[in-house]
């Protein structure tokens, strides 16, 4: 059963599974790339997100934009569920 | 040659580390030997295609890119600019860096050797035997030395010493090794949006068993020259159980990182229109090792030390890159100081009392095991090699 899909649980997610780490908060606005989100966390988020919500992104679908947040990142899953 | 060469000051391992030592010693006119068991000198920079400086710039970068340590690492750094064709360093995040191709660092190091009259290079030739007093041996013959510095990047002469002056971190901690390797003919330009739609392919391959899990450790970064591109892996290397010090493992690990080269590039060559056009893969001469054996010298420098930007007395070099930490393949976890100003490394770091003559820097300098991710980098590694070389040279027994 796929989990719930908020940008709380993408958040969480992503703080569980230490794709980025920060000492200051992280919100689900916050710009992920400025924390140091890269190609190689960004596979191991890819991973997570396909392993915890079931869902296949792909090649075509990574912009920049849909992973700034989690909350961007959250609305783009959302999309791709329905 | 004479079976027994006398020298002043004999520097073991000729990476930036040991390049810097050698032509600091030399230049304060003591005579000087260097020697490299490989054919090029530059160490991992060279051999195992390291291919970008760190730690040469002050960590405040809103004044712009500011050298950190005067001497070998700015003359250096500046060289390596030029051959290049690079104006600036690049900002990455919140640190300055220099990318520089591999043969222009092997190239460039000979060059600033040979014009050193006090200067004798001896590459080719590995070190197997170290005496107190001290007497070196190699392949073939005996060297004599006032004064040795150990830029091995392995601790190798503590080792041939015995046990109590080194230490290495438990296997589950210590960085992981990488391979790198190139291709060249890339038909784009390899930005943002390349890198994220080649990572998603690379986790589809990985999913779909077309690629091997370890290729998760992959980043591409383009190199000064258009169109070619470093391709570098961080590898497990069995988790828990690595010990770079292994023969055995570190072959499995040249032959992992070769068959992986191989898998990643006939892979990117097929998946993506921009990869059809490139050049069978360039191998490095090793795979890199990011951490091995350290000295304990006098002092050892710790995380404390650099996170608080602490600075001592007896100053030697200046440290300003994070801890950039890799205990595991899946990525870097960085930790900034906690203001933008460099910390000190000590001369303590770089010797022994109980050891009179003895010298290290670089990689296996004297700090524990969460300092090493900063102070490791090429550019701390050539001011602490400079230090180490000043004062090999002005060592009197
Ligand atoms: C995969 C990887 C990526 C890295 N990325 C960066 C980066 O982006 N930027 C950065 O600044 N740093 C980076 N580093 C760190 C940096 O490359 C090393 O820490 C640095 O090169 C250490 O310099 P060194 O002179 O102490 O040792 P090394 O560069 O390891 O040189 C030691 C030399 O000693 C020689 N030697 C060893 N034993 C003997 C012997 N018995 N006889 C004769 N010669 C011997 C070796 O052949 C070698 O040439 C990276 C390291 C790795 C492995």
């Amino acid at each position: 059963m796929p989990a719930d899909l908020s940008a709380d649980s993408v958040l969480s997610l992503i703080l569980e599974q230490q794709i980025i780490e920060s000492a200051e908060p992280v919100s689900v606005t916050t710009d992920l790339f400025a924390l140091g989100l890269d190609s190689m966390a960004m596979m191991q988020l890819l991973l997570h997100i396909e392993d915890r919500f079931g869902i296949a992104i792909a090649p075509g679908e990574m912009t920049r934009d849909r992973f700034a947040t989690a909350a961007a990142l959250a609305e783009f899953l959302a999309g791709k569920q329905t | 040659m004479s079976p027994h060469d006398e020298y002043e000051v004999t520097v073991v391992g000729g990476g930036s580390a040991g390049v810097a030592a050698a032509l600091a010693a030399s230049r304060q006119g003591a005579r000087t030997l260097l020697i490299e068991r490989q054919q090029l000198l530059g160490g991992m920079g060279t051999n195992a295609m390291v291919h970008t400086f760190c730690g040469l710039f002050h960590p405040d970068v809103s004044q712009g890119p500011q050298w950190l340590n005067p001497g070998i690492p700015t003359e250096l750094g500046t060289a390596l600019m030029q051959r290049g064709g690079m104006e600036e360093p690049d900002l990455m995040g919140r640190v300055y860096v220099l990318r520089h191709r591999p043969a222009d660092l092997a190239s460039l190091t000979a060059e600033l050797c040979a014009a050193e009259p006090h200067l004798t290079v001896l590459t080719g030739a590995e070190v197997t035997a170290l005496s107190p007093g001290w007497t070196i041996t190699l392949n073939d013959r005996l060297i004599h030395s006032r004064a040795v510095i150990d830029t091995t990047g392995d601790a190798l002469l503590a080792r041939l010493l015995g046990h109590s002056h080194w230490d290495l971190a438990t296997s589950a901690r210590l960085y992981r090794p990488a391979y790198v390797w190139s291709f060249q003919g890339l038909s784009a330009i390899l930005d943002e949006p390349l890198r994220l739609h080649v990572a998603a392919l690379i986790v589809r391959a990985v999913k779909a068993g077309a690629l091997p899990a370890a290729a998760l450790g992959t980043t591409l970064r383009a190199s000064p020259t258009r169109g070619e591109v470093f391709v570098s892996t961080d590898l497990e290397a069995g988790g828990d159980h690595w010990d770079p010090l292994d023969l055995d493992q570190r072959l499995h690990l040249e032959s992992e990182g070769r068959a992986l080269a191989q898998a990643v590039w006939d892979f990117l060559r097929s998946s993506h229109p921009s990869f059809t056009t490139i050049t069978p893969p360039v191998l490095p001469v090793h795979a890199g090792i990011r951490e091995s054996a350290r000295w304990r010298g006098d002092y050892v420098l710790s995380a404390d030390d650099l996170i608080r930007s602490r600075r001592f007395e007896d100053e030697a070099a200046l440290a300003g890159w994070p801890l950039e930490m890799r205990e595991t393949a899946r990525g870097p976890r960085f930790r900034y100081f906690d203001q933008p100003e460099p910390a000190g490394i000590p001369a303590s770091c770089l010797r022994a009392r109980s050891l009179p003559g003895m010298f290290f820097a670089g990689r296996c300098l004297s700090c524990d095991h969460e300092a090493l991710a900063s102070v490791r980098v090429m550019g701390t590694c050539l001011a602490t090699g400079q230090a180490a070389g000043q004062m090999a040279a002005a060592f009197r027994p």
